[in-house]
């Protein structure tokens, strides 16, 4: 898993923007399609729940959220990350504490205060859009790590086992489970669970490891 | 620059036009520190538009000031893109106007392999970076890129670096004297070693213009590529009129360049819109300033509504021992501009040098 590469060209992107003074957007709507984002008139509604989830592109939207309307509404967020299903920047009039926190709370990666300012969209769209690709990277790195720490239980398991089974010690085991991994291209923790359910389903007790590498 | 506005504001002034200039000159001598005293100064005399501003760093200075008493800033020079302030108006190259024909060019006729050599700010960082992305994107190679202070005189290490290193050009982004030393010490260099600067190594830049090369002078003016939408040498009556009438006014120089040009059309795109406005309101001027169509020395320019850039014919030219240049390619239309590189630069950033590590 490689980080991915900074976004720098936002053109072909498509924006919704979340305020109850739509009409106070123009420059925001401009300034997007200088950068070649476009906003429909459709796409500017007041509350988030005029928004399908299920139909935002990460790679393609992004939403803009006045902090300084009262939405019931929320986003869906990610379990792990508290991540929203695009990139979310917060429009700031009101700069208290509880107005910041509702933005933060929906996931915003970047700001724009208002009145918008037409040179402030770029660096906002490069902070915000960039930082929730990295969010995600980072997101999909602990879901892997939760994953591999899930799958621990089973590698000990298999380690032990094939430790009595091959009468060798726990780093020469190890050593055997890894090279298995690598020629059936598994991780080590699907591999030894792999290995752990077959021995328990066959009660044979045997993890033949030197036969399956042969094959 | 100033020669180009003053001429435009000569022609503007005897023209028919229902609208006179009177200038009102002030030099900032290049110190950024006195830009903004400067700039404010004009504003609260009651000037509403004010043509100038050459490096980057002194147009972010006043931008600000502008914008807060809704002035207009006309900046005519070229530069690298990513800004659209609504109180400027820029008849200067945009980046896809001059770098990236630039690079085209160059990878096509020179070669993939790139030395940059630049001063170090905005705009060698930043045209070095939308270098780097083409010539990546084409399987070439960056093979240094080095910085010098404004003003650097002392090139020798580079130098004895990009001899040693044989790349298909050097991309120099260096400015004023520091590039006029790079171009003759390079030269002399590379006769020392044996070999046809022009033809092996050329330099090739963005903002060589023919003032520069009369500066440079001697061995060293000529086999120089550089990337513009002006050059003296266009053949065309509109070009020979400016010229006639620039030598004419400044008969000691400097020599007419892109940024005489640029300056020019500013003050005629200007002059036209006003007298369209009825007034030099900036609201009004800049409605007005869309529908103008200029018959400029380069050919026609006009602006594009959406980012208030203007609409040119990129060029590229060869300097030769007269310190002029010949043209080797020229855009068969105006084109238009693309500040943010939208539609000319890949959604992500030029794959860095992967992070391969040995492992066993």
């Amino acid at each position: 898993m490689t980080e991915s590469r900074l976004l720098q060209n936002f053109n072909g992107g498509r924006a919704f923007i979340i305020t109850d003074r739509a009409v106070s957007m123009d420059v925001l709507v401009t300034a997007l399609e200088r950068l070649g984002v476009t906003t429909d008139a459709g796409d500017v509604v007041t509350s988030v729940s005029a928004i399908d989830p299920a139909s935002l592109q990460p790679e393609r939207d992004i939403i803009f959220i006045d902090g300084d309307i009262g939405d019931a509404a929320t986003l869906p967020l990610s379990p792990v990350g508290r991540m929203p299903p695009a990139p979310v920047i917060g429009l700031i009039g009101v700069t208290a504490p509880s107005r910041l926190k509702a933005l933060m709370r929906a996931g915003a990666t970047s700001f724009l205060r208002k009145p918008i300012h037409s040179s402030a969209v770029y660096p906002a769209l490069f902070v915000g859009i960039n930082e929730y690709r990295r969010h995600r990277y980072l997101e999909t790195l602990l879901e892997d790590q939760e994953r591999r720490r899930r799958g621990r239980r089973d590698v000990v398991k298999a380690i032990i086992r094939v430790m009595s089974e091959h009468g060798i010690d726990d780093d020469a085991a190890y050593d055997l489970l890894r090279r298995r991994c690598m020629t059936t291209r598994q991780t080590m923790e699907d591999l030894c669970r792999d290995l752990i359910r077959q021995t328990d389903d066959h009660q044979s007790g045997n993890v033949d490891l030197q036969e399956r590498r042969a094959k | 620059m100033l020669n180009g506005a003053l001429l435009a504001t000569q022609e503007v002034n005897e023209s028919e036009l229902d609208v006179r200039i009177n200038p009102f000159i002030c030099n900032p001598g290049g110190d950024l520190a006195q830009y903004a005293a400067h700039a404010l100064c004009l504003l609260q005399q009651g000037i509403r538009h004010v043509v100038g501003c050459y490096t980057s760093s002194a147009r972010k200075e006043v931008i600000p000031l502008f914008e807060k008493h809704d002035g207009m800033l006309w900046y005519p020079s070229h530069y690298e893109g990513f800004e659209s302030s609504s109180n400027v108006v820029y008849t200067g190259a945009a980046p896809n106007q001059h770098v990236l024909p630039l690079v085209e060019y160059l990878l096509q006729n020179h070669g993939r392999h790139a030395f940059c050599v630049g001063s170090n700010y905005i705009w060698a960082w930043e045209n070095n970076r939308i270098l780097r992305e083409s010539v990546v994107a084409r399987r070439g190679s960056v093979v240094a890129e080095r910085y010098f202070a404004v003003g650097d005189t002392d090139f020798r290490q580079v130098i004895a670096a990009i001899i040693a290193a044989r790349p298909s050009f050097v991309f120099l982004t260096l400015i004023g004297t520091s590039a006029y030393e790079f171009f003759r010490h390079f030269r002399a260099a590379c006769v020392v070693a044996g070999i046809d600067q022009a033809r092996e190594i050329p330099v090739a830049s963005c903002s060589l213009s023919e003032p520069e090369l009369e500066a440079i002078g001697g061995d060293a003016v000529d086999g120089h590529l550089s990337s513009s939408v002006y050059f003296c040498s266009i053949a065309n009556p509109d070009n020979g009129r400016f010229l006639q009438a620039y030598t004419k006014m400044f008969p000691d120089g400097p020599t007419a360049s892109a940024d005489a040009e640029a300056s020019y059309n500013a003050v005629w795109l200007l002059a036209r819109s006003a007298a369209a406005a009825g007034g030099d309101d900036p609201r009004g001027v800049k409605s007005q300033l869309v529908h103008q169509r200029l018959d400029a020395p380069q050919g026609r320019v006009w602006i594009d509504e959406p980012t208030f850039h203007c609409y040119l014919t990129p060029r590229i030219g060869r300097s030769n021992r007269n310190a002029r240049f010949d043209l080797v390619s020229e855009a068969a239309a105006p084109v238009q501009p693309d500040p943010y590189l939208v539609n000319n630069s890949g959604r992500f950033e030029a794959a860095p040098s992967p992070a391969l590590r040995l492992v066993s």
